[in-house]
């Protein structure tokens, strides 16, 4: 579903952009171009022909290489032996390791011209900064001398030179004839590399411009296009005194000193493009992150945060983004991972009471309404809506004051969705403060009484009232500066 | 396919190989094993001043010759990310199907076809990798069980081709394994082919598709590695020297026994992780599986000739494993840590 008639092409010589806000489908594509994932529907056609793309190797056969996000690279293995990997030069069967060696040096040269350093091809690769791997993975893209190279989020963790590096290297393939697709949360290196730009939206092409013709904010309106503001959820509490500070929260690249607060029944959204370190600060605040800085105060007092377990004496409970491996024991009962975070609460000398559990976990349930035929049914054979249910419903018995959710809703269908925020409603009432991340933009609208947009780990925005709405919230989560949009402001209230 | 830039390579990218800093580095964990072998080596010494005779080397290599070549086995299957707990059982088959064949067709005169005889057990132990390979790469099962529950079926299946020991092997088998060729003892020669053929793995694509499936799967497959395939071989190879080894155990005891393989399974694991392989997958070699294969077997005799008596001796046998297991993990703390 994450694509829905998505229609692209590049022509040879072209640097051609896919753009699009989260769940947007342009990873999707990339992928189904790839190999790595199957379209339901569709074809591929490279010089007019018709082509199956079933894996990597049919890919490679096409002449496409790709730099993918999550990177392709063996941690244990050098630089040399990675890039060459799959098509290492041999003499007699046997792996010529000189011929493998200088050809690694050979792709990497560009690279060391650029930065004045010479990157080590001997080197293993898990002993690699971030951006070495990187710049490792693109050399391995281009071993394949590729006639489409696809770089996903590829700058992300370059720093500006080797950025510069990358770009010099893309210009000379493309006058080489070779096809590049970009795909980057940078506007601006978007607008300074790219001829033109496909932007897609909720799974569908909008539309492919030039891009020397196109301004920002015209982009921009593309991706947004036209949005009715989705239903609030109406609360009944004013936030009241703050809950949770965090102060200049950092670790390395991937938080920049995050600073915020969330008062007592307020929802406090987490925005921008995915992948900017939403998920991370939640883990940090939960103390599941390794945190280089920074404070937490919970109810205006000093929390040491070291494991989760010492965020949840402190009142700070997360429901996780992997519901599957994180928030849940599947194959355990609803009523065992419903009580599973409190049992301590409720045990007699260290022995658990079943009359007293069963109790706590039926109120629980009650509360949630969660649907479950029988609670010492595994809870995997819950649907996924009611799994999350059961995910927020451990924490209630230890009455957080601090509820962090990482995107909560994310496969679960609009009435639970409806459920879910009916909960956080509720939670709001008890003076509990919400943080929340979510991937979807309209979720953010529905529920947030505020949203931080972050960027490459920093908090760039803050949307509160008239201003919280869907142009802004892409606009900030591309650094661009929405142009005056028509925010109608619908406040309806629903559920009972 | 267009592969002009790799294969215009201009002599000026003759490149050296990797500085002997670097190979120290990543060689750690096999020559933190090497240094347990050199003090087991000294302690045998020690203990028992023959020890460097040509007979006692002669005797040691052919003892231990079994479980080097189901550590080699373990390594490729290990180096993979997965586990082979059925080469006790495969090497066990091969013991009885070899000893068979030898009644069968070549009779105790060794007139016969002696090679064929050796041949059919060798083929037993890649047909049974290959059941393995094929559960684990293409049904998904979980290699720690499926590989546990072949063990039984081969187990059983020697057990209904010989349900008893005994049988012999023609003089000229044992006598030929016990001797020397080129004053070397017969059992050193097995040993050299035994490195040989690793060092041949180690050195054709699919050697560094066997690090490569460890290390990371869905990299692997990402670079358009046939995963499925590299597990595969890892398990028939593995079958394969766990062929070797039965064949060499079979030449050593010169009878059949439906029960002799077992223990090998669980030592050659040890061997391997002695040998500073990492378990996970992705590091390692079957050099430091050698090593350890040799010290499990000198801590046995060392325990032996130090008069250990024989109630303590499995206890004092676990203890010093645990020392050297230590030893061997020292090499790969820092890597962990990193």
């Amino acid at each position: 579903m994450a694509l829905n008639g998505a229609n692209f092409a590049c022509a040879p010589g072209e640097v051609h952009a896919l753009l699009g806000a989260n769940g947007s489908g342009k990873s999707t594509l990339a992928k189904i171009i790839t190999g790595v994932v199957a379209p339901d529907a569709g074809e591929i056609r490279v010089d007019g022909q018709t082509v199956t793309v079933s894996g990597p190797a049919d890919m490679y056969r096409l002449g496409i290489a790709s730099v993918y996000q999550e990177l392709s690279l063996i941690p244990q293995l050098s630089v040399a032996e990675n890039i060459l990997l799959g098509h290492e030069a041999t003499r007699a069967c046997l792996i010529d390791n000189r011929a493998i060696w200088a050809q690694a040096a050979r792709l990497l040269e560009h690279f060391s011209r650029s930065l004045g350093r010479s990157l080590p091809i001997h080197a293993v690769v898990e002993e690699l900064s971030p951006a070495e791997q990187q710049l490792v993975e693109i050399a391995k893209a281009l071993s394949r001398s590729p006639r489409l190279l696809i770089l996903d989020e590829a700058t992300a963790s370059l720093h500006s030179r080797e950025v510069e590096a990358l770009f010099e290297l893309v210009r000379g393939l493309k006058d080489k004839g070779c096809t590049v697709i970009f795909i980057s949360h940078r506007m601006e290196e978007v607008f300074r590399l790219c001829d033109r730009a496909t932007v897609l939206r909720n799974g569908q092409t909008v539309a492919t411009v030039d891009l020397k013709t196109t301004s920002p904010d015209e982009l921009l309106q593309l991706m947004v296009g036209e949005t009715e503001r989705p239903e609030r959820v109406h609360k009944e509490v004013s936030p009241g005194r703050v809950v949770l500070k965090v102060e200049k929260l950092r670790a390395g690249r991937v938080l920049r000193e995050v600073s915020f607060t969330v008062r007592a029944g307020e929802v406090v959204g987490l925005g921008g493009l995915q992948g900017q370190g939403q998920s991370e600060l939640l883990k940090a605040v939960f103390g599941a992150y390794p945190l280089e800085s920074g404070l937490i105060e919970i109810e205006g007092r000093r929390a040491r945060i070291r494991r989760p377990a010492d965020a949840i004496r402190a009142g700070v409970v997360l429901v996780p983004g992997n519901r599957a491996h994180e928030g849940l024991c599947l194959p355990r009962s609803t009523f065992e991972n419903t009580t599973l975070p409190s049992l301590e609460h409720r045990s007699r000398c260290g022995l658990l009471s079943a009359s007293r559990e069963r109790r706590a976990a039926n109120e629980v349930i009650q509360r949630l309404e969660v649907k479950v035929a029988d609670i010492y049914q595994p809870v995997s054979t819950l649907s996924g809506g009611n799994q999350q249910k059961v995910v927020i419903g451990k924490w209630l018995l230890n009455n957080p004051k601090v509820l962090l959710m990482d995107d909560p809703t994310k496969g679960v269908d609009v009435r639970t969705r409806l459920e879910l925020y009916r909960v956080i409603k509720e939670l709001c009432s008890r003076d509990v403060g919400v943080l929340i991340n979510s991937t979807d933009n309209a979720e953010l609208l529905a529920v947030c009484d505020r949203v931080l947009v972050l960027y490459e780990g920093q908090i760039v925005d803050e949307l509160t009232g008239d201003d919280l709405n869907e142009a802004n919230l892409v606009a900030a989560g591309l650094r661009m500066t929405a142009s005056a949009h028509n925010s109608t402001r619908g406040e309806t209230t629903w559920g009972e | 396919m267009n592969k002009s830039i790799i294969n215009s390579v201009p002599s000026e990218y003759e490149v050296k190989p990797p500085s002997w800093a670097t190979r120290v580095r990543r060689g750690l964990p096999l020559l933190m094993s090497l240094s347990v072998l050199a003090i087991v080596v000294l302690v045998s010494r020690v203990l028992q001043p023959n020890f460097f005779d040509r007979a006692v080397v002669r005797s040691n290599i052919s003892t231990f010759l079994p479980l080097i070549m189901a550590a080699v086995g373990q390594t490729l299957v290990v180096l993979t990310g997965s586990i082979d707990l059925s080469i006790g059982g495969i090497v066990t088959l091969v013991n009885v199907v070899t000893v068979t064949l030898f009644g069968l067709l070549v009779g105790m005169d060794g007139d016969g076809p002696v090679l064929l005889a050796l041949a059919g057990g060798l083929l037993v132990g890649i047909l049974a990798g290959l059941v393995n390979g094929f559960l684990v790469a293409y049904l998904r099962l979980q290699a720690i069980i499926a590989t546990f529950a072949t063990n039984f079926v081969w187990m059983g299946l020697a057990l209904y081709v010989l349900p008893t020991p005994g049988g012999s092997i023609p003089q000229l088998v044992y006598r030929t394994y016990r001797g020397y060729f080129l004053g070397v003892p017969v059992a050193g020669w097995l040993l050299v082919v035994t490195v040989g053929i690793w060092w041949v793995i180690s050195r054709v694509k699919l050697g560094r598709y066997l690090y490569a499936v460890g290390g990371s799967q869905a990299s692997a497959y990402a670079t358009g590695i046939d995963v499925q395939r590299v597990v595969v071989a890892a398990y028939a190879l593995c079958g394969l020297f766990a062929g070797m080894s039965g064949i060499a155990l079979t030449a050593d005891i010169a009878s059949g026994d439906p029960l002799v393989g077992g223990p090998l399974t669980l030592s050659s694991i040890t061997a391997v992780v002695i040998g500073g392989t990492r378990l996970s997958g992705g590091f390692g070699g079957a050099g430091g599986s050698i090593a350890g294969a040799i010290i499990l077997g000198l801590i046995r005799n060392i325990i032996f000739f130090a008069n250990v008596p024989p109630f303590y001796q499995d206890f004092v046998f676990g203890l010093i494993v645990i020392g050297a297991l230590a030893i061997a993990a020292v090499g790969g703390v820092r890597r962990r840590s990193a």
